[in-house]
């Protein structure tokens, strides 16, 4: 099923009702091997019945911590001070038992990983019955029949039958379900829903956002949405909370902090996120430079540092969050400059600043000709005597061209085969079915020949930290390949500092070991390592996912330049599709192993037109209260089936929305004749694969 | 389940058969039966040893086939498993034998996951704090203490304990006293002399216990589903006991299970030195005494239990973790 659905506007502050949840100077301190860790440095919020209060902010900025702090739920070294006072009962200070009478019944809470949040060997009926029979007296019998109302409640398909299921028979979306139910079981007065759909691909996260309202609907709970996603807040949140550095930097209402952020933080961050609405393609503004570490943190403002306006107070005097007339509250000197506009929080035009991203140099030769690419995976069954019992079709006839210079962007759900498809480009060897040609060479995987053109394809992966030898200092990571391809001692000495430049990084830095650089910086030395070849074909798998918003900015356009400048052909996945707009030329959508729609990126986002790009576009929240409440938008329902057995017609048919309201006719031809790419009127070079549009 | 267990024990009897088999002619080719009587005096010729050895199917003119299918028609139809050379029934030696380790395996293995799974627990979920940091290193202490030095340091604490104390129940030898009479007085006796070899194997098995099922608690105890456990209202004990714990164990279940046979066959320091005649004992002294079916008896014995250990971790997993059985 499909729905069109819009989100409900803020809902208007009501007039002096008590907070439901009160929380007064809250801090929260560590010990560590470094000394203490001030995680959370007095963070202050008043959360109505009812209401929705989103806490943003970066990794480390301490909106976990405060979650944890507020749940009592931090390990037992922590320190904790100040006031939590849910229905004006304080809770700092209680002891687990006390606690644990309030958790579950007057606070629930949602996890952000939902495949590690459920007990793996109790079914998921007897989960919630046990969370039901911790605060209230019910037979067995009567748990259990609330435990699948509860299961109906969240849109658990056949919940009499699937309580009795275990959670690995769920996928991440339904487990993500199980969770939401077990939060509300009890009818909670507060909900806080740490990072819900972050683990989750776009087209679910909206049903999860939904099952959420509902949740809410049903309990009258007020929320705590805790997110890194500044989309999600402005589509769900009634107030913000902006969290930096372990404290709230600005607090205000949705629609006053998105139209005119008074903290230069809050501004910087808007800036930073790459949208996929709107009309041209704006160059993304970086923040530039790190979070301070919270150890011993710095005597003014932790923002100083980074921060295009700061003044010389700002680097002395911490301010404190203070009411701005007319927008909420910020934790800055220059608020209220910022706030009657006579300053511009992004600061006088910043040099440097990167040239337009948009437009491709010059098309050059092909680089990579992908054509019919099959890849299947065997399903067997069997100890002893592994019999075949099904085939996963996990690449289906997948075909594309990247020239030098360009940028082609493979999206998709998890599971359509994306990765597939770049690991069996990576892998060098005569495809299944299909044929791969690297820089005019077709690969057919003789050794020598496979040698020579690994030179050719390099590969960014997704986590930085885990792609590079934690015991090899930058240096040596860098000098590897090219020792690998036989350079001479001088050679790499003199090419490894000329690398760290490319990134933009400082030479300086190519004694240090990957644990001491930032996320970030790590990235930018995982594209170094793979530019050190002189690559003709750069393959990036996600290489944005493991950043924050802030230093994410700093890469895209950092791919952009190299892109430029080295006319590299790269081919990205990214399931961040606002992400992709960002990097790529052009983008090929996937699903369940084949490719629906391809296009120049800026004409597939602005008139996608295969159902399922348009789906997957309108799941994406839109960062602007505004627009993001008033589109319409379009929520898949279901979740992307196996490939073991694809539908003989079009793949996308079961969870098509034009194949519901089809004549019998179509209806017919979308059941048996899989679509042909065909071409769209007027707009070179973008084709669909769709009988309906 | 029940069709699950049937077809697993069918596997391991084949299993066993084969073992038994095979060590049948391993150990009829490695021991030399006719050594038992070359000591002897006066001295005996050849001839008259393999005549000796004949009537319990040991003689060495006989082909080995034959030998065996005499020794395997036996002990299918009547489970007679033969006799040492000198002439003693192995049925009656291992029959006596079993249950006196059992006696004394049993207990101690009970005691010995019960104390290492509690201090696991215990210290697990206040890793690092003094308890933990004090279990830590008297476990590792003892983990470096060879059975011999402990056993005799034992004998030698309970020698102390009987002299100054002028106690007269810690028996440090033996599994009963001679001329005790009657069946409460003979049970009385034999726990008496059960409580320091027991004491002894407790100890050096719980050390294991305790270090691993530690390892294993700490893995599940920071995980994810034991926090959301905590939010629906457990306190943390609960938590763990109900979630975390019930993962941690399935490991240690299984290797409880699989130990068994070499608990019964393995105590030998501890039987020697307290002077049980258990399975360990007895093990050693048939290869010895080149006790071709005795050895073949003792190892259809151990494979027999390793079967059982088997089945049962079988079952204590599925006991533990509901999910096999779905699948």
């Amino acid at each position: 099923m499909t729905r069109t659905t819009t989100l409900p506007h803020p809902a208007p502050r009501p007039a002096a009702t008590t907070p439901v949840l009160s929380v007064r100077d809250l801090r929260i301190s560590f010990p560590s091997e470094a000394g203490t860790v001030e995680a959370v440095r007095g963070v202050s919020f008043d959360l109505l019945p009812g209401r929705t209060l989103g806490i943003v902010g970066e990794s480390g900025s301490g909106k976990s911590a405060t979650a944890m702090g507020v749940m009592g739920l931090l390990p037992p070294t922590a320190d904790v001070t100040g006031q939590v006072l849910l229905n004006g009962r304080d809770l700092v200070g209680l002891d687990d038992k006390a606690l644990s009478a309030v958790r579950g019944a007057d606070l629930g809470m949602i996890f952000q990983d939902p495949l590690s949040a459920l007990t793996p060997i109790f079914s998921v009926g007897r989960q919630l019955s046990d969370a039901l029979r911790v605060h209230q007296s019910l037979t067995k019998r009567a748990a259990w029949d609330r435990a699948v109302e509860l299961l109906d409640l969240v849109g658990i398909p056949d919940p009499r039958g699937r309580a009795r299921a275990f959670p690995h028979e769920f996928s991440g979306g339904m487990r993500q379900r199980v969770v939401i139910a077990l939060a509300i079981a009890n009818r909670p007065s507060v909900l806080i829903a740490d990072e819900p759909t972050t683990a989750l691909d776009v087209t679910v996260q909206a049903q999860i956002l939904d099952v959420l309202r509902v949740a809410r609907r049903e309990t009258g709970a007020a929320l705590v949405l805790i997110t890194h996603d500044l989309g999600v807040v402005a589509g769900h949140a009634d107030d913000i909370a902006v969290m930096y550095a372990g404290r709230t930097v600005e607090r205000a209402g949705v629609a006053e902090l998105f139209d005119r952020p008074v903290m230069p933080y809050t501004a910087g961050l808007l800036a930073a996120v790459p949208t996929v609405d709107g009309g041209e393609r704006r160059p993304l503004v970086p923040i530039g430079g790190e979070p301070p570490a919270l150890v011993d943190p710095p005597p003014g403002c932790a923002f100083a540092d980074r921060c295009r306006v700061a003044a010389d107070a700002c680097r002395t005097t911490d301010p404190a969050l203070r009411d701005i007339p007319g927008h909420g509250q910020a934790a800055c000197l220059r608020a209220g400059e910022i706030a009657d506009g006579t300053l511009d929080p992004a600061g006088p035009a910043p040099d440097g600043t990167p040239g337009p991203v948009t437009g491709p140099a010059a098309p050059g030769e092909v680089v990579l000709r992908v054509e019919d690419l099959v890849k299947t995976f065997p399903v067997t069954r069997g100890g002893v005597l592994k019999r075949r019992v099904g085939t996963v079709h996990a690449v289906n006839g997948v075909s594309f061209e990247l020239r030098a210079g360009e940028t082609l962007g493979l999206v998709g759900e998890s599971g359509s085969g994306k990765t597939t498809t770049l690991l069996e480009i990576l892998r060098l060897k005569r495809p299944e079915g299909g044929r791969i040609e690297i820089a005019g060479t077709e690969v057919a995987g003789a050794g020598a020949e496979v040698q020579k053109l690994r030179r050719e394809v390099q590969i960014v992966l997704q986590d930085p930290l885990g792609a590079l030898d934690p015991r090899l200092p930058v240096h040596h990571l860098l000098a590897e390949p090219l020792q690998a391809v036989g350079a001479d001692r001088a050679a790499v000495r003199a090419r490894v500092p000329e690398l760290l430049r490319l990134v933009g990084l400082d030479p300086a830095v190519s004694d240090r070991f990957p644990a001491a650089l930032s996320g970030g910086q790590r990235q930018r030395v995982g594209i170094a390592r793979a530019l050190a070849t002189e690559p003709k074909l750069l393959v990036l798998d996600e290489p944005l996912s493991a950043l924050d918003v802030s230093v994410q900015a700093g890469v895209i356009n950092l791919l952009a330049r190299l892109r430029r400048e080295l006319s590299l052909a790269t081919l990205v996945v990214a399931h961040d599709l606002g992400v992709v707009r960002h990097l790529a030329d052009r983008v090929a959508v996937m699903y369940l192993g084949q490719l629906v729609e391809t296009g120049p990126t800026e004409a597939l986002f602005a008139d996608p037109r295969h159902p399922y790009t348009r789906a997957l576009l309108s799941a994406v929240p839109v960062p602007d209260p505004v627009r993001e409440r008033a589109r319409e938008r379009l929520v898949l329902a279901g979740e992307q089936p196996g490939a073991t057995r694809p539908p003989e017609g079009c793949v996308f048919v079961d969870r098509c929305p034009l194949y519901r309201h089809a004549g019998a006719e179509l209806r017919r031809r979308c059941r048996t004749e899989r679509p042909a790419p065909t071409a769209v009127d007027g707009a070179p070079g973008h084709r669909h694969a769709c009988h309906a549009a | 389940m029940l069709r699950h267990v049937t077809r697993k024990a069918a596997g391991w009897l084949l299993m066993i058969v084969v073992a038994t088999n095979a060590t049948y002619f391993l150990a009829s080719w490695f021991l030399d039966p006719r050594a038992n009587f070359r000591e002897l005096r006066p001295v005996r010729t050849e001839e008259q040893i393999d005549r000796a050895l004949a009537p319990y199917h040991l003689d060495p003119r006989v082909p080995l086939v034959h030998r065996w299918w005499e020794w395997l028609t036996s002990v299918v139809r009547h489970f007679d498993w033969g006799s040492s050379p000198t002439g003693v029934a192995v049925n009656d030696e291992i029959g006596h034998r079993a249950l006196v380790s059992a006696e004394l395996v049993v207990i101690a293995t009970v005691l010995s996951v019960l104390l290492g799974v509690a201090l696991g627990v215990y210290t697990a979920s206040r890793q690092y704090g003094w308890a933990d940091r004090l279990s830590q290193v008297v476990s590792v202490l003892v983990l470096n203490i060879p059975t011999s030095v402990a056993a005799l340091a034992v004998v030698s604490v309970a020698i102390w304990l009987n002299q100054h104390a002028g106690l007269h129940f810690l028996y440090v030898a033996g599994e009963n006293s001679p001329n005790v009479e009657g069946l409460l007085p003979t049970i009385g006796d034999r726990l008496l002399h059960l409580i320091l070899p027991t004491l002894t194997l407790t100890l050096m098995g719980y050390v294991g216990h305790h270090l691993t099922q530690r390892s294993l608690l700490l893995d599940t105890l920071h995980a994810d589903y034991v926090r959301t456990a905590r939010a629906t209202g457990l306190t943390r004990a609960r938590a763990i006991r109900r979630h975390a714990l019930r993962t941690a164990l399935i490991p240690t279940a299984t290797s409880v299970a699989f130990s068994i046979p070499a608990l019964f066959t393995g105590a030998v320091i501890t039987e020697t030195i307290f002077g049980w005649n258990g399975m360990g004992r007895y093990f050693l002294q048939t290869i010895a005494k080149n006790d071709v079916h005795g050895t073949v008896a003792t190892a259809a014995f151990a494979a027999a239990l390793t079967a059982v250990g088997a089945i049962l971790a079988d079952i204590a997993t599925v006991f533990l973790d509901p999910r096999v059985r779905v699948s």
